[in-house]
């Protein structure tokens, strides 16, 4: 029955001095016969009936229950007979049942092998029995029997007394046997440990399978070494103050809820918790020689201090609630463990938990009873490895994703919170066409600077995965093959980062989300540059709320696919949208809108909408306003070239013209173009001066040539009297001939 | 020039009372804001341009509103272009809401404020049901009296609410029979009493308004038409009334009358040739788009499309172009 592991675990055991027992166990063929020869002696220290009990669990524990409980039946009956009965005959102390206190100190109760032999020495129960070698009778006080030996019995075992299975529902009153160094009241009913504190030299004390509810009445015996508690009902580890020698000490099967005041036993080197309450492993420091810890079938979930037991070297944690190897780390603090089960936890469920256990605990010579192997410990270090990193991986994509979540409601917080003011700030006009009042520069401001940018790092790797993102509080720029989003009008300056070319070919679908249209009007030559591709344009809560602003998409290089999510962009909800759309954008000869395709009906059908406005922009404009709307444009962009250079995002406005466009695109349609607010607005203030200017110019000018007319008018009036007048006189100085004559010629030769 | 009334008024009045000053400001402003692109082809020619698109009306195309609404004239040649350019819109019997419409007009000009456009639509509403679709004429007609007499009916409505809080300290005019009394809406009899105001005082005090009015106003004999059918109406009753009389329409010269108002057979006919040519240039896109090689004749057809096709020459998507050049 006892592998033969254990034996060969036992000569190693054995050189652990430092033990007043010495169990030497016997094993033969038959079950029967085996038979554990028990000894006290100080100067043999060994004692390795610690290993036998680990095994007495592990082989029962599988077909018992708990231990623990007792049936009421047995019970009263016990009492009833301990009332009744006087005298006890105990016959046979047989020291040579050893076998069933060790077992003791496993969880399993009852042994054939030391049963039969207990029959066979006493067939206690009745007064009268023959062989009587021990008497227990009536002391003064009614409830408490007092043994006595008869001399030939004391003589023959002088320092060993057994009281087995004899329905004892106190301690009896044993006198006149101080010398007495092992005492066993197994399998009674003793509720209270009492009367025994005379026996000073007692070593070992073994009150398995009885029903005590609280460790006491041991504080004079300084010289126990072994105290074997056992299925009871013990609550609370207490009262083993003075028990400073004690060397093994076992609790198994009661009902402790933690782990206590045993913090002074710095000879215990065996402690037994199994089968109770713990539901975590603490207040370990201070037992210094403990080398074995037996915690099977609590429920633990997680230890500590276990590296504070230098000596610690088997550990059993069999049957708890362990889920995580966080929860035992400090297993691998442990230099001297190198023994240790987990069976029956669910971490020996997952996959990694070998290799991590191994991999953690390099100490460690057997896990769940078998030996580790070094192709195991090498196995498990690269498997950890792998574990490792894929769990690096998992957690930053996990990591990673609940930023994205994290980031995208942010910004749609933002931009809700943007919408609302804006509305709030312009309530006499209309909520989505009032983002004009609205500074905008100075509400980007406020709203980036509020948030201090922190891309960088996460971003290199990104673009070379093709697949990662750069989180920032305020916005998100994803690059999801050959998709790349944008959420939160910050994400906008990410065109202007140095894509990488393999990445900006891959890109086909740009979407917007919680972009102001009017933000993204100003980037869109920017993203013709540095996404050639991009065919596929998405929009979703972008404020898209009027027709011409499509015209701003007439600029980019082509649009294949034009989605606009009807939240947040109004302008779906308009009959015509489509139509306009696929009127303004003939020249890209777009396949889908929406996810539906276009069909050769729809583009006529966009061309009878809107064909004459675009008939009537390009025929029936002057000629001036004709070069000076599509010149602007040129203008424009040159302006925003400076701007850019001068690092000045904001009022810079892109139309769809430029040079180039020209050519790609129908001209009849290139004056219809879209400014946004600002820059409109802007342009407005211009006019308004030059207005000014003129004005006072025109009034100057006009005034002075009322003048003009006035005189001129005056002039008129006056001229046909003027005229009568000189003619007049012309005539009266010519009337007389000679005289005038005269005067003619005497001018004549004046002048000469 | 040489009107008689020039002689009443000083010189400088009498332009600016013409807006011939208007326009000479604008002129100038244009030029301004052009200088170097005018400069290049002539500023004489620059100034007979602008006249010339000033008398046929489309000087006001995607120009800023402050200059659309300055003159009668530009409003009147901003309803004929809206209508010109939208009346396909109606013809294809689309019913639009405001807000729709409110796009349209800021396709010509983009700041046209969208209080306007809610009057208009308030008329032909009648109330507050403003997500409401609307056909293209009953919009065109309430917007080109909202549009054009704006001021003149920001006026009326101050009068009518003086009117219905029953303070018009003036004139109490006792209620002459009149025979057009119960023509109105006899269904509704009673309630009809309660609501709006007296049609003859209102008639009285917008007589006198369109008196000493400075901005444009409707022909009081018209309004005075309108006014003389009806005893008592509201103010939205007497707008709609206004959209609808034909008179005033064609008083105010800028529409067709409503029977024509899908008529404009040369614009038409232009739309026609718009039409094919966009087939064929949707066709020749495919083709192109099938053929790798052919960027290079891109530049070239498109901009020659417009001129070398004829318009009703649908069969002949130019194949020739096609060959690769030698």
């Amino acid at each position: 029955m006892i592998p033969g592991k254990y034996r060969s675990v036992s000569g190693r055991a054995a050189n652990n001095v430092n033990c007043g027992l010495h169990l030497v166990i016997q094993t033969s063929s038959l079950p029967e016969k085996s038979k554990v020869e028990f000894k006290l002696n100080k100067e043999t220290p060994s004692f390795s009936g610690r290993l036998l009990q680990h095994d007495l669990e592990r082989n029962y524990s599988s077909r018992q229950g708990d231990g623990r409980v007792i049936s009421p039946s047995p019970r009263n009956k016990s009492s009833c007979i301990s009332s009744t009965t006087n005298v006890t005959e105990l016959c046979g102390l047989e020291m040579k049942t050893a076998m069933s206190s060790l077992s003791a100190f496993g969880d399993s109760s009852i042994q054939t092998p030391s049963k039969s032999r207990i029959r066979q020495g006493c067939h206690s129960a009745g007064p009268n029995v023959s062989g009587d070698h021990i008497t227990l009778a009536s002391s003064s006080m009614p409830s408490f029997p007092i043994l006595q030996r008869s001399s030939e019995e004391k003589i023959l075992y002088s320092d060993r007394l057994t009281l087995e299975r004899q329905k004892l529902t106190v301690c009896p009153i044993i006198d006149g046997e101080e010398h007495l160094r092992l005492l066993n009241f197994q399998h009674n009913f003793i509720t209270r440990i009492q009367n025994i504190s005379n026996l000073q030299r007692l070593i070992f004390l073994d009150l398995y399978d009885n029903q005590i509810e609280e460790i006491s009445g041991l504080s004079t015996l300084r010289s126990l070494r072994v105290l074997l508690l056992g299925k009871n009902r013990i609550k609370k580890i207490s009262n083993l103050e003075n028990l400073k020698s004690l060397d093994v000490l076992d609790l198994h099967g009661n009902q402790i809820t933690k782990i206590e005041n045993v913090g002074h036993l710095c000879d215990l080197r065996v402690l037994n918790l199994a089968r109770n309450l713990l539901s975590h492993v603490d207040n370990l420091s201070g037992l210094d020689s403990l080398t074995e810890l037996n915690l099977r079938h609590n429920q633990i979930t997680f230890v500590r201090d276990v590296d504070n037991l230098p000596c610690l070297q088997r550990l059993f944690l069999s049957f708890n609630n362990i889920s995580t190897f966080e929860s035992v780390c400090c297993l691998a603090d442990s230099s001297s463990l190198s023994d240790i089960t987990f069976d029956g936890n669910p971490i020996a469920q997952e996959s990694w938990y070998k290799h991590t256990i191994l991999q953690n605990m390099t100490q460690l010579r057997q896990l769940d009873m078998k030996r580790v192997t070094e192709e195991e410990r090498r196995m498990a270090s690269v498997a950890a490895k792998k574990e490792e990193e894929k769990k690096r991986e998992s957690h930053k994509q996990s990591l990673l994703k609940e930023k994205k979540r994290l980031t995208i409601n942010n910004v749609a917080r933002k931009w809700d919170l943007q919408q609302h003011r804006i509305s709030s700030i312009a309530p006499n006009q209309d909520r989505k066409v009032s983002d004009c009042p609205q500074d905008p520069s100075q509400l980007r401001g406020s709203t980036v600077s509020a948030f201090p940018e922190e891309t960088g790092s996460l971003d290199s790797g990104l673009t070379s995965a093709l697949q990662g993102l750069s989180v920032t509080d305020t916005h998100l720029v994803e690059v999801d093959g050959d998709t790349l989003s944008l959420y939160g009008s910050g994400a906008l300056e990410s065109l202007d980062r140095n894509w990488s070319v393999q990445t900006a070919g891959m890109v086909t679908t740009v979407s917007f989300t919680f972009i102001e249209f009017d933000e993204i009007v100003q980037v869109l030559p920017k993203l013709k540059i540095k996404f050639p591709n991009s065919l596929h344009l998405k929009f979703k809560e972008t404020n898209l709320v009027m027709l011409q602003q499509f015209n701003a998409l007439a600029q980019l290089r082509r649009v294949d696919q034009l989605t606009v999510d009807p939240q947040g962009n109004p302008v779906v909800n308009f009959t015509l949208w489509k139509y306009y759309v696929l009127f303004r954008l003939s020249h890209f000869s777009m396949q889908k809108i929406n996810g539906t395709e276009v069909t050769q009906n729809d583009m006529i059908m966009a061309e009878r909408l809107f064909g004459i406005l675009a008939h009537v922009a390009s025929s029936e404009l002057p000629q001036y306003r004709l070069i000076s709307i599509l010149g602007d444009a040129r203008k424009k962009q040159f302006r925003y070239l400076l701007e850019t250079k001068g690092k000045k995002p904001g009022l810079v406005n892109e139309e769809n013209s430029d040079s180039k466009r020209l050519v790609g695109e129908n001209t009849n349609r290139a004056t219809l173009n879209y400014t946004t607010r600002d820059f409109y607005n802007e342009r407005l203030e211009e006019i308004k001066e030059k207005k000014k200017f003129c004005k006072m110019y025109m009034e100057d000018l006009v005034k002075e040539a009322t003048e003009i007319n006035m005189k001129n008018e005056a002039l008129q009036k006056l001229w046909p009297q003027m005229f009568i007048e000189l003619v007049r006189d012309a005539v009266i100085e010519i009337r007389n001939k000679n005289s005038y004559m005269k005067l003619c010629l005497q001018q004549i030769t004046d002048q000469k | 020039m040489l009107s008689p009334e020039r002689l009443a008024l000083p010189d400088y009045e009498y332009l600016a009372q013409r807006h011939v000053l208007t326009y000479m400001e604008d002129a100038v402003c244009q030029l301004l804001e052009n200088k170097e692109d005018i400069s290049q082809y002539g500023v004489a020619r620059f100034f007979t341009e602008y006249f010339n698109s000033v008398c046929q009306g489309t000087h006001i195309l995607f120009r800023e509103f402050s200059f659309i609404q300055a003159t009668p004239h530009n409003r009147a040649s901003f309803l004929r272009a809206f209508w010109k350019c939208f009346r396909t819109v109606g013809k294809n019997g689309d019913l639009l809401t405001m807000r729709e419409y409110h796009c349209l007009l800021q396709l010509l000009c983009p700041d046209f404020p969208l209080e306007l456009t809610q009057k208009a639509a308030r008329i032909v509403l009648m109330d507050d049901a403003m997500d409401c679709l609307m056909s293209f004429s009953d919009f065109l007609f309430a917007f080109q009296i909202q549009f054009y007499y704006s001021e003149f009916l920001e006026s009326v409505a101050a009068i009518y609410q003086d009117l219905l809080a029953g303070k018009n300290p003036n004139t109490v005019i006792v209620p002459t029979s009149s025979s057009g009394q119960h023509r109105q809406r006899p269904p509704l009899g009673e309630a009809s009493m309660l609501e709006g105001v007296e049609a003859s005082q209102f008639s009285q005090c917008l007589e006198n308004l369109c008196d000493r009015h400075k901005y444009s106003c409707p022909p009081p004999a018209l309004v005075k038409e309108v006014l003389s059918n009806v005893q008592r109406l509201t103010f939205y009753g007497f707008l709609v009334a206004l959209s609808k009389h034909h008179g005033i329409n064609q008083a105010l010269g800028a529409l067709p009358d409503k029977g024509d108002l899908m008529h404009d057979p040369a614009m038409d006919e232009e739309l026609e040739r718009l039409v094919v040519r966009s087939r064929l240039h949707r066709t020749s896109r495919q083709h192109r788009a099938e053929e790798p090689g052919a960027f290079g004749f891109q530049r070239r057809d498109k901009l020659e499309a417009p001129e070398s096709m004829p318009s009703a020459s649908a069969s002949s998507p130019y194949p020739y172009r096609w060959e690769p050049r030698e």
